[in-house]
């Protein structure tokens, strides 16, 4: 079944087309910036935009600071909706499940495929960055970390490896948020929208001094810790409790996920 | 093949399915008349393992339902409340990832099965094409071709003439009554009282959730025991058989308790002009309509 | 499953709702501990929030984010002499290093190494906000009769003791400010400060994670990344500056305070009182005062008087900038002292410059 999801999901036009518009916003600002030179003014622009004129191995950070606040989350709230919600909606579901394929088989191979669609996609965003950093932007010798020092290049590579896996997992608490929405509505786009509130939701309480209390249980709460990763020395605090947050989210929701669509009564 | 007792499925505070002992038997090609609503397609569900019930038992193939779905629904193919398909893959490439969802479908057969399967609903031509562009009734066989792509030992087909011209009626019917002489049995759920009647051997009739009735065709459809009499000269056959005419409209009698040769002769006897003379059967619509409008009797 | 979510979400505030060990310690003891912790060297993660929302100016912008804002601060702290603040923000972070006399400040969205010499006056900085500088620099000058015990609370994993520090003076604007500390080292690890009848701290500061063994001498050391230029900068800020280059000087005493203890020695800038009840006397050239005069004439809640003078309460602290003197320069008083004080100081500082503008 997973083998069948993932040719489902290489398959379809719009996991592509998904990927390339993810894809298409850091080429743009690396174009725009090798062209004209000028960097954000500081506290303005995203991670590491301002560090990518004298250093394109940074661009791939750069890259996953735009679009992890907003391009990758609605991208991957939107498959995962899409899992359950999507084959009720077209009717497939039905006769998935008298194939018969096991319900809670069936969820975790969306799952599966949804994994995949994040790593796809987050691997596609750091590779292009990394290839339009070096073609176009700076080529310091040394890259050096947010407190200054100076990383090797093996250094750099082995945090960047890090950010991009707290990115996928960051992506993967939302994905179970969607996925849980999927089994409880037969509309994709109420799935995702659902997801995409929570996570809305979460963003503006941030901003909320009187909601510090519940700041620690917010999803995109610790979403950018992984800027920490490259402080000297490496301040694990927030990304530390940024993984142990994402990961109880994910047993939390696939759990109700699971718990939902095996007792539901599939009407669609 | 489907034994189920004591049936239930309520929504709050609907009952949409009340007390269903359906007893569908190897062989059979079942009819499941009943109307929009009635709760065909919700007992339909709950056979597959798609709706939970609320109470009662399942059994399909001699093993319960849902719990051994795993085991029994590999030989069960089913066409739900209309086909479905990925619109954006070929009628093929559907067909080759439904078989390859779920255990028990060896790889190195697939192609054949699936070829297979398509030309037995007839969709070999255009098999390459995606299904965003087929009509309504090419995704209708296309939906019979995945319930027929293991081989099934049960078909539980909803509504499968939905949406078929004339001519693709009538392939449906020759292919089920081919499969069925193969030694398949169908459970065919619809709400054409005709489609019924041509085609299947067995009837439930279900009305609002409940089951009004069950039997074999040909005992719905036995003679009455009174004999149907057309005759120009309806008034004087009246006045002669005084007292056993139960029905007059026009020039059609409706005659009880009394052989039809002796009627024959007497009418003849009496010099009447008869045209038809013959044993009264019911139409199976007259069968459904008495059975939903009385009180709900349901027959042995 | 719902009861498994709430337990999740419940252990940590259980955890944290545990009462402390109270240590029991005399308030007076306390103090002098506290007073004497500045040897303690530590490392750790603190957290603190202002409310006090300043009108903001370039000059100026720092300061209204460290008071009237939240700041992340990372401190490596080997001694008064050698240490690291580092500020940090959602996209870099603002480094202050400080050793031989020398402090040192990379920005790195800006990619900016500044380097300046030791000042000994200057607008409050990111380091300023340290529990234990905060702390100490608020029991300075307390005495043993303005300090109470307060019970125990936990912070950073530490049965922290507890002490309230009630400024005597009648021209203070603080009432009161509440200073927990390790009972065994002294050093403070929370501090919040309360003006008059405020139910929240006008600033609080907490250490979140704090280690006490020495922090390793290569945290503390700075070496610009490759590519970037040091530039190095003799006045710190305007305060700085004002102390080197000012056309004035500021009197001893000031609107009945003495000098601090500790304070300036002689140059421009003044500073009065003790403890948490602090003035400060700037004299600006108009340069600077100008466009800060102009800022407050837009704050909401400034006042501007009928004879010129520009005067803002934020919390507990009161700003008053004096009118452009017949010289080109105004006074900028300000300080945790009432406003009455301030205007009692910018007449005399007025009458002064009369009689003699030069040192």
């Amino acid at each position: 079944m997973i083998a069948v999801e993932l040719r489902k999901l290489v398959t379809r036009p719009r996991t592509w087309i998904t990927i390339a518009l993810i894809d298409a916003l850091p080429t743009l600002v690396a174009v725009l910036l090798a062209l004209t030179d000028i960097g954000p003014r500081p506290g303005t622009g995203p991670a590491f935009l301002s560090a990518v004129l004298s250093d394109g191995t940074l661009f791939p950070l750069a890259a996953l600071a735009m679009v992890l606040p907003l391009f990758l989350p609605v991208a991957v709230a939107l498959t995962a909706g899409d899992a359950i919600a999507g084959e009720a909606q077209s009717g497939t579901l039905r006769y998935l499940l008298v194939r018969p394929v096991g319900r809670a088989r069936l969820l975790l191979a969306k799952l599966v495929s949804v994994v995949a669609f994040v790593l796809i996609a987050v691997v596609v965003v750091a590779v292009t960055a990394y290839v339009v950093g070096a073609l176009l932007l700076g080529d310091a010798p040394l890259s050096s970390s947010v407190s200054g020092t100076a990383l090797t290049q093996q250094e750099l590579a082995w945090r960047t490896a890090l950010a991009l896996g707290y990115a996928v997992l960051a992506m993967l608490g939302v994905a179970s948020i969607a996925l849980f929405f999927s089994t409880v509505t037969d509309s994709p786009q109420g799935a995702a929208m659902g997801a995409l509130a929570v996570l809305i939701a979460s963003t503006l309480l941030l901003t909320l001094d009187a909601s510090q209390a519940l700041q620690p249980y917010l999803p995109t709460r610790y979403w950018l810790a992984f800027v920490d990763l490259f402080r000297d020395p490496i301040l694990w605090r927030d990304v530390l409790r940024g993984v142990v947050q994402q990961v109880l989210y994910v047993v939390v929701f696939l759990g109700a996920a699971w718990a939902n669509f095996s007792t539901r009564d599939i009407t669609s | 093949m489907i034994v189920t007792s004591g049936l239930t499925k309520r929504y709050g505070q609907v009952l949409a399915v009340d007390d269903v002992g359906l007893d569908v038997r190897e062989g059979d090609i079942y009819g499941f008349l009943g109307a929009n609503g009635s709760g065909k397609t919700t007992t339909v569900r709950m056979l597959l393992g798609l709706v939970l019930a609320t109470s009662g038992d399942i059994e399909l193939l001699g093993r319960p339902m849902p719990r051994q779905a795993a085991a029994v629904l590999p030989r069960v193919g089913a066409l739900v409340e209309g086909p479905a398909a990925y619109g954006h893959l070929s009628g093929r490439a559907n067909l080759t990832l439904i078989d390859a969802a779920g255990a028990g479908a060896p790889r190195r057969s697939r192609r054949a099965r699936v070829d297979d399967a398509l030309e037995q609903v007839g969709l070999g031509q255009v098999a390459g094409r995606k299904v965003r562009a087929y009509s309504l009734g090419m995704r209708q066989r296309l939906g019979l071709a995945a319930a027929l792509l293991r081989r099934p030992s049960l078909l539980v087909l909803d509504e499968p003439t939905n949406g078929l011209d004339p001519q693709g009626i009538s392939e449906v019917r020759e292919l089920l009554l081919g499969l069925h002489g193969r030694g398949t049995t169908v459970f065919l759920s619809s709400h054409l009282l005709a489609e019924v009647e041509q085609l299947c051997t067995r009837v439930g009739v279900l009305d609002r959730g409940r089951l009004v009735l069950q039997d074999q065709l040909a005992t719905l459809q036995q003679p009455t025991g009174r004999t149907v009499v057309r005759t120009p000269d309806a008034a004087a056959a009246h006045a002669l058989l005084d007292g056993r005419v139960e029905r007059l409209s026009g020039d059609r009698l409706v005659v009880a308790r009394i052989e039809p040769a002796e009627l024959n002769r007497r009418l003849v006897a009496a010099g009447l002009r008869i045209t038809e003379l013959g044993p009264e059967r019911r139409t199976l619509e007259q069968v459904v309509l008495a059975a939903t409008t009385d009180s709900p009797v349901v027959s042995p | 499953m719902v009861a498994a979510a709430v337990v999740l979400l419940a252990a940590p505030i259980a955890v944290r709702a545990l009462p402390a060990d109270d240590p029991e310690v005399p308030a007076a003891r306390l103090l002098v501990a506290a007073q004497a912790s500045g040897t303690v060297a530590y490392s750790g993660y603190v957290e603190s929030s202002g409310t006090l929302q300043l009108p903001v100016t370039d000059q100026f912008s720092e300061v209204a984010g460290l008071l009237g804002g939240r700041s992340r601060l990372r401190v490596w702290w080997r001694s008064a002499d050698d240490w690291r603040v580092d500020s940090l923000t959602p996209a870099g972070e603002r480094d202050l290093l400080h050793s031989h006399g020398l402090t040192t400040e990379w920005d790195y969205e800006a990619e900016r190494v500044t380097t300046t010499p030791r000042s000994e006056v200057r607008l409050p900085r990111s380091s300023d906000l340290l529990p234990p500088e905060l702390g100490r620099l608020v029991l300075a000058d307390a005495r043993p009769g303005e300090v109470s015990a307060l019970g125990a609370e936990t912070v950073a994993g530490i049965d922290a003791a507890g002490l309230r520090l009630v400024p005597a003076e009648r021209q203070a604007t603080v009432d009161h400010v509440d200073v927990w500390m390790d009972p065994d080292t002294g050093l403070p690890l929370q501090v919040s400060v309360f003006s008059a009848d405020a139910a929240a701290p006008d600033i609080s500061t907490r250490f979140l994670e704090l280690s006490t063994t020495m922090p390793s001498e290569r945290v503390t050391r700075f070496v610009a990344p490759p590519g970037v230029s040091v530039d190095f900068d003799d006045v710190v800020d305007v305060a700085g500056a004002a102390q080197r280059y000012a056309p004035v000087v500021a009197p001893r005493r000031l609107a009945g305070l003495g000098p601090r203890r500790g304070g300036l020695g002689r140059g421009a800038v003044g500073e009065y009182g003790r403890g948490v009840t602090a003035m400060a006397a700037i004299p600006l050239w108009e340069n600077s005062a100008e466009p800060l005069r102009e800022q407050l004439a837009r704050t909401p809640g400034a006042v501007v008087e009928a004879d010129g003078s520009s005067s803002l309460s934020v919390g507990p602290l009161e700003l008053l900038l004096t009118p452009e003197a017949f010289d080109e320069h105004s006074w900028l008083l300000l300080g945790t002292v009432t406003h009455p004080t301030l205007e009692r100081a910018a007449a005399q500082l007025a009458r002064r410059a009369l009689m003699v503008a030069y040192p």
